[in-house]
């Protein structure tokens, strides 16, 4: 029998049925409000912890995750249920072997194991463990220090050490995020680079990792962290002064590059969440903004970070020539996942019965008992996560904002009113109120622990929620599918029914495991927990509770590109169609402008980089009607590149538009958003760029709307008064409202609206416009204030504002501090001099507690703030 | 009866809807938020001389003319004044007096 047919016989056979029992004590400690068993909780059976013990040190050496999950239950078993300290001193070795020493320090924490494990190991035993500790840590050169790691992470650090493109991809809670920003560091501080950029896809997580970097830098670091695309800091750090990280999503990394013309020079990129190159509509911006950074330094030293992905080699596929690459891929589990399944009891609908799912069926491990009768399925899945998750550490999933308010309120009706609140949901509560709405939900939902969690909420709420719930004060948590969007959260328990991606679509089965991965913090907790509810309802599940899956990594524009004729037919009908007869726009404009400022560019598609990837015959039939449409253009390659996403085509609609325009030529100029006519002027240039750019704001009735929430966005008003305006707007006018709509409605338009559509649009329409004035010898028209998407990416248009921001503030802490600044045009220094004054006051003035300590923290001298630890 | 003329500085017109369709035409030519042209400025210059509360719409002085949203979704004339004020006011109102 070889190793790999024991390990096998050992799974199937040998210990299954004591596998089996472990499974059911570990999972059933880890639920609660299980009705107790009839025969006490042990099952009457005493495990055999030596023979266990030893057959998890036989599947630890194996490679495949089934096996190494079975290691690492018998571990966690051993070191969680009633044992023995000498039983426990074993299940610590065998977590060695894992490499799982974060497992171990956890256990050294709970007490579980008493110091000096090494002492009691036997001569043998210790030099194996002291080799391995040797063998699995990996040098931090710029400190010197030895950082333990798992496999993964070492291969990883490895690897970067002599290859230029790295795809790195691992589950959820395999240490990544962690590993990769020590790297990053270890890079900035010890290797010649000046500026390094991480690109998240998402603008809440490029917060998080904004915040995570400067908390491992702590104040008065060498190193600057920054998320926006100025060119000072820039600038700075290629003058020699102190070098620079930015974190950005693709929309941030090109408004940087059109600042400074191109020729942006990063020494290193970081692409978190790479499978997000798969991104209807951002994708192929995604895969632009990399190929932008890669063109301008062909030395770009570049990582991708995926989750479990199938393919991570698939991005290193356009490695320049002659560079180094590689692939580093982990499917070791780091903490036990348990995908757990509730189904009614029949004719019981207070008891649920809970099951584990195993490679062969299920297994049974109880019966939840539910507070009251669940009727309605909100109620059912809000019921049972307060149930199961009652201990805390419980993310809820909802399907879309409106639901995950519903259950979150529901769930806190379940929970016990605090006679003291905390003090720091308190002060959550009381930001809540004042940053949003006096109403808004959240605010008392927090008070009893409980949160809810979606993308268009303010940054600031959104990261302390997290914070909240990581530190174990918020309880429950309900997310949307912002959370697999990429937010870094994990959880004890997760607890889902029939979810959903976007507005209707049942999750596919790897977004499904980018969520459930969430489930098990790894170092914070031994086991994970995934609770499905009514797995055998085809109207919640459509395929069932999916198997664990892979994403498949394949690009926007691959795969839009295949799709051949039809996309070569929407670019001919482009060319020669009013564009709101043309259907699919929003499926192939986006590839459809990227292959144009190829085009453009290179003068041939068949030349790019990506025509070796499909058939010939479609390169050919795409490039002939390219060849013919480029004939037409005036528009250069230069301002098609600026733009990703908008087509050149439509640049070149926009700009014969200009021409023909009979009117006063500076009629077709914004106002200053202080001006009278600045909303008027957005209305009409968002019907303009309907009508010849893209159709981007519509309907056409709401134009007004979006234009009103422009103007506010960019005169800097709180979001607490836009939705003060909103409400006023529909009581003069007599129209009813249901006030949590209209919160939601007036945050998602500032995100929709005037932070993603009109900063894109609205650029190229400048830039076109730009090109056009220059032309025909207008250029005085011009003025060379800050880009109109970077202001509405910021929505500041004054001065302070923007300086504020600079300096690393929130926006919602940047204009409340700015509605008590009198002056519009502060630079930093004097910004900082204004807060140092009036330091002692904030208290007074009103100020929410959570923003006072923002402005604290970025604004004054390091006086007692030192670095937080690592996570 | 017959239509009486009708004269807004130097344009006449043989009855007043004639006038009206010529300054809704001038209207139409603008998208909101446009200035409105030297020459159309002239005409609006005269019509606004004839409406009933021409004083007060007036005030410290007329600036420029602009093209601007109005109530229920339409557009209307704006007067421009020298302190950075604004005020609406109806093309009608100028012809019927």
């Amino acid at each position: 029998m070889t190793l790999s047919e024991l390990q096998s016989w050992l799974i199937d056979e040998g210990l299954r049925e004591e596998i089996d029992t472990l499974t059911r004590n570990t999972v059933r400690a880890e639920v609660d409000n299980l009705s107790p068993e009839p025969n006490g909780e042990n099952d009457g059976m005493a495990p055999d912890w030596p023979r266990l013990l030893f057959a998890g040190s036989i599947l630890a050496r194996s490679d495949q995750r089934v096996h190494q999950e079975a290691a690492l239950r018998i571990a966690t078993a051993a070191l969680t249920l009633p044992t023995s300290s000498t039983i426990r001193d074993a299940a610590a070795v065998l977590l060695g072997k894992l490499s799982n020493f974060r497992a171990i320090a956890l256990a050294t924490d709970r007490e579980l194991l008493t110091g000096d494990l090494e002492g009691r190991l036997g001569m043998t035993l210790r030099i194996e463990a002291q080799r391995r500790q040797m063998d699995q840590s990996v040098l931090v050169e710029s400190s010197g220090r030895w950082l333990p790691v798992n496999d993964f992470q070492q291969r990883f650090w490895d690897r970067a050490g002599d290859h230029s493109w790295l795809s790195a991809s691992a589950p959820t809670a395999s240490g990544k995020t962690f590993l990769v920003l020590q790297w990053l560091l270890d890079q900035m501080r010890s290797t010649d680079a000046r500026v390094a950029v991480y690109l998240a896809p998402t603008r809440a997580l490029v917060s998080e990792i904004e915040a995570n970097l400067q908390s491992l830098l702590g104040k008065g670091s060498s190193v600057e962290v920054s998320s926006l695309p100025l060119r000072d800091k820039y600038d700075a750090a290629h003058g020699g002064g102190a070098k620079l990280i930015l974190v950005f999503t693709q929309e941030r990394l090109h408004l940087l590059a059109n600042v400074l013309g191109d020729a942006v020079a990063i020494d290193l990129l970081i692409v978190d969440e790479a499978h997000k190159i798969g991104d209807n509509q951002r994708g192929v911006i995604l895969q632009d903004a990399i190929e932008r950074a890669s063109r301008a330094n062909p030395d770009l030293k570049l990582v991708f970070i995926s989750p479990a992905t199938q393919n991570p080699e698939e991005l290193l596929a356009d490695a320049p020539f002659g560079v180094e690459a590689a692939a580093i891929e982990s499917d070791a589990p780091t903490v036990l996942q348990n995908l757990i399944v509730a189904e009614q009891v029949p004719r019981k609908p207070k008891r649920w019965s809970l099951s584990v799912r195993r490679l062969n069926g299920a297994l049974p491990i109880g019966v939840l008992e539910l507070a009251s009768s669940p009727a309605g399925l909100r109620k059912r899945l809000a019921f049972i996560a307060a149930a199961a998750g009652e201990r805390g550490g419980t993310l809820v999933y909802a399907n879309g904002a409106a639901e995950s308010e519903e259950v979150a309120d529901l769930i806190s009706q379940l929970q016990p009113s605090l006679a003291e609140p905390d003090a720091e949901l308190a002060e959550l509560a009381d930001l809540a109120r004042k940053g949003v709405h006096p109403q808004f939900r959240l605010a008392p939902l927090v008070e009893r622990g409980v949160a809810f969690h979606y993308g268009n909420m303010p940054s600031l709420i959104r990261l302390e929620v997290e914070r909240l719930f990581r530190a174990g004060k918020i309880r429950f948590l309900v997310c949307t599918s912002t959370l697999v969007e990429g937010v870094n959260l994990s959880c004890r328990t997760i607890v889902v029914r029939g979810p959903r991606k976007g507005i209707g679509h049942p999750m596919e089965a790897h977004d499904f495991w980018n969520l459930a991965g969430r489930a098990g913090r790894w170092g914070d907790e031994f086991q994970g927990n995934i609770i499905c509810i009514d797995p055998e309802d085809p109207a919640a599940w459509p395929g069932g509770v999916p198997d664990r899956a892979r994403y498949p990594i394949k690009r926007e524009s691959d795969a839009v590109i295949e799709l051949g004729g039809e996309l070569s037919n929407y670019l001919d009908r482009r060319a020669d169609t009013d564009l709101a007869g043309i259907e699919d726009a929003e499926r192939f404009e986006q590839v459809g402008a990227y292959l144009f400022a190829t085009y453009l560019r290179i003068g041939s598609i068949a030349e790019a980089n990506f025509a070796k990837r499909h058939d010939p015959a479609i390169v050919a039939r795409l490039e002939e009607s390219l060849a013919t449409i480029a004939k037409g253009l005036d528009i250069g390659p230069d301002i098609a590149a600026r733009h990703p996403g908008v087509s050149a085509l439509g640049l070149q609609h926009l700009l014969d538009a200009f021409r023909d325009y009979p009117g006063d030529i500076e009629n077709l100029l914004p106002a200053a958003v202080d001006s009278q006519d600045s909303y008027d002027r957005f209305v009409t240039i968002m019907r303009r760029i309907n009508q010849h750019l893209f159709p981007a704001f519509l309907p056409d009735g709401l134009i007004p709307l979006h234009a009103l929430i422009v103007v506010q966005w960019l005169k800097g008003y709180s979001l607490a008064t836009m939705i003060r305006r909103n409400i006023d707007y529909h009581r003069t006018r007599g129209r009813s409202f249901n006030l949590p709509v209209l919160i939601r409605n007036t945050m998602e338009l500032v995100e929709q609206i005037a932070r993603f559509r009109a900063p894109k649009y609205f650029s190229a329409y400048m830039d076109v416009l730009h090109t056009h004035l220059r032309a025909i010898g207008r250029a005085d028209l011009i003025d060379d204030e800050l880009d109109i998407g970077t202001q509405l990416e910021f929505g500041v248009s004054s001065r302070t504002l923007l300086s504020l921001m600079e300096l690393g503030l929130s926006r919602m802490s940047a204009v409340a501090l700015y509605e008590r600044i009198a002056r519009d045009d502060l630079d930093q220094e004097a910004c900082i001099a204004w807060v140092a004054e009036r330091s002692a006051q904030f208290e007074g003035m009103g100020i929410p507690a959570i923003i006072v300590r923002e402005i604290r923290a970025k604004l004054l001298p390091a006086s007692d703030q030192t670095p937080a630890p690592a996570p | 009866m017959p239509a009486k003329p009708f004269t807004i500085g130097v344009h006449r017109f043989a009855k007043k809807g004639d006038a009206a369709a010529f300054l809704q035409a001038i209207l139409h030519r603008y998208d909101v938020g446009d200035r409105v042209s030297a020459a159309d400025e002239e005409v609006l210059r005269a019509a606004l001389a004839l409406h009933p509360e021409a004083d007060e719409k007036i005030g410290c002085g007329v600036t420029h003319f602009s093209v601007r949203t109005a109530d229920f979704g339409t557009k209307c004339f704006w007067i421009n004044r020298p302190d950075g004020t604004t005020e609406k006011f109806s093309y009608i109102a100028c012809i019927r007096g």
